[in-house]
């Protein structure tokens, strides 16, 4: 299935967006484990570069509305953030020691694990109650500002354009967050 | 040697109470387990639910406080039963997801059900209703993709096949001509009465799941497809205990259910390649032997007859989870046009099918062809499929080509 392949709509919600990357993230995980030699290398790199641009487009995005507007948002705001620094401790991991070892499967495994486990956590405590409790005009302006912080970093990239460090996790979250950054200062 | 559950010895009742770490399972991978693991658990929460409900209809009947006690016990451990089973599913899996797996059982447990009955009417009856969860699985795999944005073909891992079956609008008959004829419990072939209650113990579950999680549902689309297809669970609900002889006795009937939990998890045992969950068969069949003896002995006691009368000589052939690609394709093929009158089958759209389906269309398209074409709108015109042996049998329902957008 290709990633992305939905185009935004005008009235796109945020959650429902979400929800897409949550079960394109899971397919690349199917990829990545059932494929060998280069195409496993490069289904995990755009894996790495998925990875990456969702839970960064969240950090900044969507959960300090959640924190905000959701009861007990700070709590499980807290949960889900550890339950992210966990994984990107472990995607670091796993980008050092490369799809070629025999420890990188089951890394992967526990990784697949833990990043199931994380994104059923955020749909059901944060984006149920997020729905809830904001209005659909934010919602979907939250899914315009995700849809443009992940144009900076596609996980198709167009042929020519990608290089081996385009695709570092480090790198990958550090343009997001300036991205998503650079527009909400331009908007304020 | 043949296994006889009725002379197999199990474990004493008193020893069968399990706890906190015994019955906290480890939950199988949603992404890696056979997904005929995931059937067969689902089946066999369905018989134990129905075992458990069955036992507490009964407690509400019986005067004598001796056996109440001995069925407070038994009924407990089907509890602790229910509840090992059924926690095998993990909580990764969205309900979503489950619900796939509610249909991939329901459609190959009853066409492999319905290749295996030796009565007529009965295997009729079993053919009318696979095509409808068949459907059901189409529909909800559609939903599936809008919403997760995967496909369903993860879940079923091409054993099943995911297209239209008897379209789900079609299903909503009018409440009378749900009820079949029951089948005589003193001249049908043994093996019928398992095949019919294990139908009515998955149906029931399949209902039960549907009215209590559809409500969870979030997506408008997903509430509103949960809610009809629920309303034909029931009607499968109806459809198949309706075949039941009412003439059983109560001590009668709980021989049948407990001599189908023994077959069930024996059969379940034989075929399962997760040895954990295999290991629960095998502790569960050796619970439920001893289940099986002390309700032949209160059905020798209180009927003054002999249990043997009423169960197979010897354990049937077991069943299996596995594809029945050729066998539903031949009744999509044949079958797709029947709906009933009365206790019976028929072509024609009669009048009081007319009346109910317009009663409850109400002049609209239901929610399983809004899911449909909200798929299409989303996914470039496409309905979601899996059709691993080419296109579909009947013209009507094929891939629907695409037309070019203005």
């Amino acid at each position: 299935m290709d990633d992305q392949r939905t185009a935004a709509t005008p009235d796109e919600d945020v959650v429902e967006l979400l929800l897409h990357r949550h079960g394109e993230i899971r397919n690349l995980f199917d990829e990545v484990r059932t494929t060998e030699g280069d195409a496993r290398r490069e289904a995990f790199g755009r894996l790495v570069r998925l990875l990456a641009v969702h839970e960064t487009a969240e950090e900044e995005l969507v959960h300090p509305l959640a924190r905000t507007t959701v009861p007990g948002g700070e709590g499980v705001v807290a949960d889900r953030l550890a339950e992210e620094r966990r994984a990107k401790e472990a995607l670091a991991q796993l980008e050092e020691l490369g799809p070629g070892e025999p420890r990188f499967l089951p890394l992967l495994d526990t990784l697949r694990r833990a990043v199931l486990e994380h994104a059923r956590a955020e749909e059901r405590y944060e984006f149920v109650k997020l729905a809830q409790e904001t209005d659909p005009a934010t919602r979907q302006s939250l899914a315009a500002a995700i849809r443009a912080a992940e144009t900076v970093a596609p996980t198709r990239p167009h042929p020519g354009v990608e290089s081996a460090s385009a695709g570092s996790m480090a790198a990958v979250v550090d343009r997001v967050r300036d991205a998503v950054r650079r527009a909400s200062a331009g908007s304020g | 040697m043949s296994f006889n559950p009725l002379t197999e010895k199990g474990i004493p009742l008193d020893r069968q109470i399990r706890n906190w770490r015994e019955l906290d399972v480890e939950p199988i991978d949603p992404d890696d387990a056979d997904p005929y693991t995931k059937c067969r658990i689902i089946t066999m929460n369905a018989i134990e639910v129905e075992s458990v409900f069955f036992c507490h209809h009964l407690n509400r009947f019986c005067t004598d406080r001796a056996i109440r006690e001995q069925l407070a016990h038994s009924r407990y451990i089907e509890q602790q039963q229910q509840k090992v089973v059924n926690w095998l599913l993990p909580g990764t899996q969205s309900v979503l997801e489950t619900t796939i797996s509610y249909e991939q059982q329901a459609v190959d447990l009853t066409a492999w059900l319905a290749r295996n009955e030796p009565d007529p009417y009965l295997k009729q009856s079993y053919d009318f209703g696979v095509l409808e969860d068949f459907d059901h699985l189409y529909r909800y795999a559609n939903l599936y993709e809008i919403i997760e944005h995967r496909q369903a073909e993860k879940i079923v891992d091409g054993l099943t096949e995911v297209m239209p079956g008897r379209p789900t609008k079609w299903e909503h008959r009018h409440p009378v001509d749900n009820v079949r004829d029951p089948y005589d419990k003193d001249s049908v072939d043994p093996r019928s009465k398992l095949h019919t209650l294990t139908l009515v113990a998955a149906e029931q579950q399949v209902m039960n799941l549907y009215m209590n999680v559809g409500p969870l549902a979030m997506e408008p689309i997903a509430r509103r497809l949960y809610q009809e297809i629920a309303l034909i669970e029931e009607e499968h609900v109806t459809h198949y205990e309706s075949l039941m002889d009412p003439r059983e006795s109560w001590w009668e009937r709980l021989v049948l259910h407990e001599y189908n939990e023994c077959y069930l998890y024996y059969s379940f045992m034989q075929q399962e390649p997760d040895p954990k969950v295999r290991a629960i068969w095998e502790l569960h069949l050796n619970m439920e032997l001893e289940h099986l003896r002390l309700a032949a002995d209160l059905m020798r006691r209180l009927d003054g007859r002999d249990p043997e009368e009423i169960v197979p000589r010897g354990i049937p052939e077991t069943v299996v989870f596995e594809p029945n690609k050729a066998y539903l394709r031949e009744l999509l093929n044949t079958q797709i046009d029947l709906t009933t009158l009365g206790a019976g089958y028929v072509r024609e759209a009669h009048e009081r099918f007319q009346r109910m389906q317009e009663t409850i269309h109400g002049g609209q398209e239901p929610p399983s062809e809004q899911v449909i074409e909200e798929h299409r709108v989303r996914f470039g015109g496409h309905d979601y499929r899996l059709q691993t042996e080419g296109e579909h049998p009947d013209p009507r329902l094929q891939q629907r080509p695409v037309t070019a957008r203005a």
